[in-house]
């Protein structure tokens, strides 16, 4: 609510972050250990292999993947779970209603998700968010920019939770 | 229950005032404080501290190309991230 975002602002906030936070939780427990990786877990589909639904997703994916991130096969994370799916369904709608434009744009929304990959170290979404953010323009010196908030409120959360201070920043009545 | 008393900016040595009241323009502009927040009162029982802290504070979130609003974005999320209530 600080610097004019309002209630739908702050949850967009919120569902990036805990979007964020569950992708990287399945990448880790699929031990994906990075964008180009083709070892998991759970063995990535072949998407010459995918029927039906399934093969109907990861072509769409495929198409946003060649736009978003210059990629013609879609992420392997998205490969992995197409084994289950609802799950890549459910999963997939999630991502394009989350990371679209709404009251926060499309581009600051994936900065701030690579600020939560960042801060819980999440390899996978790191790279993830990284290469949209790249392919939509985003230079080293932006990366870093990102990285510096994540840097600094990682001092200022440890601080603060480490003395258990109260909180006396109150939004606008 | 907070764990530490919080430093009086009146009651400061010169430099270390000099820094609560650049802090307390800085969040006056941003989101209309009229006192210098817990955070960096906590710090100022080692100005050393609330010295580096203030020119990192500067340095990463009010320099660059980031409007202020697209760092506060990430420095939420990152907060909610680490289950920061401050």
């Amino acid at each position: 609510m600080r610097l004019g975002v309002d209630e739908t602002g702050v949850t967009e906030v919120m569902g990036v972050t805990e979007h964020t936070r569950a992708l990287a939780t399945a990448a880790a427990g699929l031990l994906i250990e990075s964008l180009d990786s083709e070892r998991a877990l759970v063995p990535p589909l072949d998407p010459g292999f995918a029927e039906g639904p399934v093969k109907a997703i990861l072509g769409e994916i495929a198409g946003w993947a060649e736009t978003a991130m210059g990629r013609r096969v879609p992420p392997v994370l998205w490969r992995v779970l197409a084994h289950n799916p609802h799950y890549l369904e459910a999963t997939w709608r999630k991502e394009q209603a989350l990371m679209s434009d709404g009251a926060l744009s499309a581009r600051d929304k994936r900065r701030t998700a690579l600020g939560v990959a960042m801060a819980i170290r999440g390899r996978y979404l790191i790279e993830y968010n990284a290469a949209i953010l790249r392919r939509a323009g985003d230079e080293d010196r932006d990366i870093l920019e990102v990285l510096g908030v994540v840097d600094h409120y990682t001092t200022l959360n440890t601080l603060s939770e480490g003395m258990q201070i109260e909180s006396d920043i109150r939004p606008p009545a | 229950m907070t764990t530490i008393r919080m430093v009086d900016p009146d009651a400061s040595s010169d430099t270390t005032k000099e820094i609560f009241d650049a802090v307390l323009r800085r969040e006056a502009t941003v989101f209309g404080a009229t006192s210098v927040s817990n955070i960096w009162r906590c710090m100022g029982h080692w100005p050393a501290l609330l010295e580096a802290n203030w020119a990192r504070s500067r340095a990463l979130m009010q320099r660059g190309r980031f409007t202020p609003l697209q760092r506060e974005l990430i420095a939420t999320a990152v907060s909610i991230g680490n289950a920061c209530t401050y």
